[in-house]
């Protein structure tokens, strides 16, 4: 504690800091294996010494703090099966990062990540991705984002994606997809076929129609979510909104609805102008 | 002097032996129709309509105007002294010393005599020496006799052993050394055989019967009240004053009519709902009918969970369908936390920003139906809470309270 190795000892030992540290040297003493460091004024790796060396950690939790970017010794940690980095300052991701061999949950949200490295799709067993409250949209993700076949919830809220890509049928065990508050102008009928999904959050979108495949899923469930507010629905998929989900699957089932569906496509509806005006988004600043 | 014939006119009623129900009767070994005799023994006066004055004037008359030489008495065949009384019972003649009680040798008193085998008997003789005693009541019988079980009996006190019903003028069955009503006889043989007899043919009910205000009967005897078809044993009895079973409003219907009326219909049992109606799964069930599709035990108002249109305990729904954590993604062995359509084992359920854990007790918001705790939710950007402020008020008309 006294002695802080001589690379980082031009940093100030702010009051925070030491508490960093100070958690670090008792989980160090107890071994205890999860990591509260979260609303610890932490900027950089560096101001927690000796914690890419802690690889007997599972969980990791950073959130509230000022961290920037992300050292790739970070994937040292080959136990850990959790790690939380929301509410940061983080710009860009190491692609180590993918190679965690028990990372199970990563949670990047309100972040200012405007991409995601190249590869970033290899986790072995990633189960919850949470990328809310980013820059992100479909051109930052990596060729391999669909690839994480273990992926069982992904939220993309509060991003950019105007389209959702085709591939997010390859991410057969996802069972929730929260696309809240994003620019999204369509949804691909590819959506239809994640047949566990019993959660999807699009809420204010500049959705007009919906794929008819989109009926398959068990919307109507009690274990199902499905939120559709605040887009601007054409008038026949608004008046089943209205009724209730179910009555929105059944029209979606429907061969009236097919029929709707092939004329919308051939005479598409304007597409709405962004609705929501995100230069204010703190994932914004530079 | 008066004196009244009572010859002893005694009928004998038997049964009707060469009749196909006598013979069945007769081949019934546990009870045989019994005939009984009934002969009257009242005396003589009362059963004539003629008053015995108006009837014997004339007599005496024709008897004055015949000549006393020809006339003898009955008893000891001498003649009549001119003057002297004659009593005249039934065209013969007698001194009036004669005729008396063939077994004391008194005059009768009021001129009431008894005649048996021929002979004249005074009231008391008579009953010491034949007249019947009743069985029941120890009394002689005056009037009609009912001979049966091999007794007499006053026909007031020869009753029904069940139901009292007098027996006299309807004939009884003789059923286990018991005299029956044919009623009670039906009964008795019929609760024998496991059987009903209609409340109102009193025949056997060889089918299923049908129950109405507390008694049963033969379906075919009643029509829908609603639609008047015969009923069958389907028809329902349905209570205008909810509570007794024995209720004279009851009115019945057939099923059809019944179905239509909006009574709920139990989805195990397919029969209507009386009582507390539970309603899940998209239809009704008697509260001991709504169980669980592994146990079968009712749920009895606690907890169940559906899973493709069946419902189950907890027990037994974890146990198959094993929730998992959202967290862990493990089938939850202990206690269960659920919350925003999700599970977690209950030690696992945390902020999803800080993973701190949380207890039912500390309050939490949503944001796309992942927990945060209060301290996270006041830390995020001022203008996403905003958004997802108006979002809650748009999407549930409510400010975005904390959620317990």
């Amino acid at each position: 504690m006294e002695t802080a190795p001589s690379s980082v000892s031009c940093l100030p030992h702010t009051a925070k800091m030491s508490k960093a540290k100070k958690v670090l040297e008792e989980a160090r003493e107890i071994r205890n294996p999860e990591l509260d460091l979260f609303d610890k004024g932490v900027s950089t790796f560096e101001e927690m010494p000796g914690l890419l060396n802690m690889t007997n950690v599972t969980r990791l939790t950073l959130s509230h703090n000022r961290i920037r970017s992300i050292p790739p010794g970070l994937a040292n940690l080959t136990n850990l099966e959790i790690l939380n980095l929301a509410n940061n300052q983080i710009q860009e991701l190491p692609l180590s990062l993918s190679s965690m061999p028990k990372l199970r949950i990563l949670n990047l949200s309100i972040n200012r990540l405007d991409t995601l490295p190249r590869g970033f799709g290899a986790f072995p067993v990633l189960e919850i991705l949470d990328l809310t409250y980013n820059n992100l949209k479909e051109d930052s993700l990596p060729g391999n984002f669909f690839m994480m076949q273990t992926l069982r919830a992904l939220y993309l809220g509060d991003n950019d994606f105007e389209k959702l890509p085709p591939e997010i049928k390859n991410l057969k065990n996802l069972e929730i997809l929260g696309l809240r508050e994003n620019d999204l102008i369509e949804l691909p009928k590819e959506i239809g076929e994640l047949s566990r999904l019993r959660e999807l959050h699009v809420q204010g979108n500049r959705l007009t129609i919906l794929p008819p495949e989109l009926g398959n899923l068990d919307m109507a469930s009690n274990k199902a979510e499905f939120r559709f507010e605040g887009n601007v629905w054409v008038p026949p998929i608004l008046d089943q909104l209205n009724l209730g989900i179910s009555h929105l699957q059944d029209y979606l089932r429907s061969e009236a609805y097919r029929i709707t569906y092939n004329r919308y496509l051939t005479n598409k509806p304007p597409v709405p102008p962004p609705c929501v005006d995100k230069a204010k988004k703190i994932s914004r600043l530079r | 002097m008066n004196p009244t014939d009572r010859s002893p006119n005694i009928p004998l009623i038997g049964a009707i032996k060469n009749s196909r129900l006598a013979q069945r009767r007769a081949s019934r070994t546990e009870e045989s129709y019994v005939r009984f005799e009934i002969y009257d023994n009242v005396p003589l006066h009362i059963r004539n309509n003629d008053s015995p004055v108006s009837q014997t004037i004339p007599k005496f008359q024709w008897i004055t105007n015949m000549s006393r030489d020809t006339m003898f008495c009955s008893k000891c065949g001498e003649g009549f002294e001119p003057q002297e009384k004659i009593v005249n019972s039934t065209g013969q003649l007698w001194h009036q010393h004669c005729f008396v009680c063939a077994q004391c040798f008194r005059e009768f008193a009021d001129g009431v005599f008894y005649e048996y085998d021929g002979r004249k008997y005074c009231e008391h003789d008579f009953h010491v020496l034949f007249a019947p005693c009743c069985q029941r009541c120890n009394t002689f019988i005056i009037g009609r006799v009912i001979k049966a079980m091999n007794a007499s009996w006053h026909a007031d006190c020869f009753r029904c052993e069940m139901c009292n019903l007098e027996l006299a003028d309807t004939g009884f069955i003789k059923n286990g050394g018991r005299a029956l009503c044919h009623e009670c006889n039906a009964k008795v043989k019929a609760r024998g055989l496991g059987k009903y007899v209609c409340h109102k043919c009193h025949a056997i009910i060889d089918d299923q019967p049908l129950r109405f205000r507390g008694e049963v009967y033969h379906p075919y005897h009643f029509t829908c009240t609603a639609c008047g078809v015969e009923l069958d044993a389907n028809a329902r009895e349905v209570r205008n004053r909810p509570g007794l079973a024995k209720n004279d409003t009851n009115e019945l219907y057939c099923l059809r009519c019944h179905d239509k009326m909006g009574v709920p219909i139990c989805g195990a049992c397919r029969r209507p709902i009386e009582e507390r109606v539970v309603t899940a799964l998209g239809k009704h069930w008697h509260v001991e009918h709504f169980v669980c599709a592994k146990c079968e035990k009712p749920f009895f108002g606690h907890r169940h969970y559906e899973k493709k249109g069946l419902a189950y305990c907890e027990t037994h729904y974890h146990q198959l369908f094993g929730n998992l954590c959202y967290s862990c993604n493990q089938v939850i062995s202990g206690d269960v936390f659920m919350a925003l359509n999700k599970a977690w084992c209950f030690h696992h359920f945390a902020c999803s920003i800080c993973d701190q854990k949380m207890t039912e007790k500390t309050k939490f918001y949503e944001c796309d139906l992942k927990p945060v705790c209060k301290k996270c939710y006041e830390r995020f950007p001022k203008e996403l809470r905003n958004r997802l402020r108006r979002q809650h008020e748009a999407s549930t008309k409510r400010a975005p309270t904390p959620v317990e």
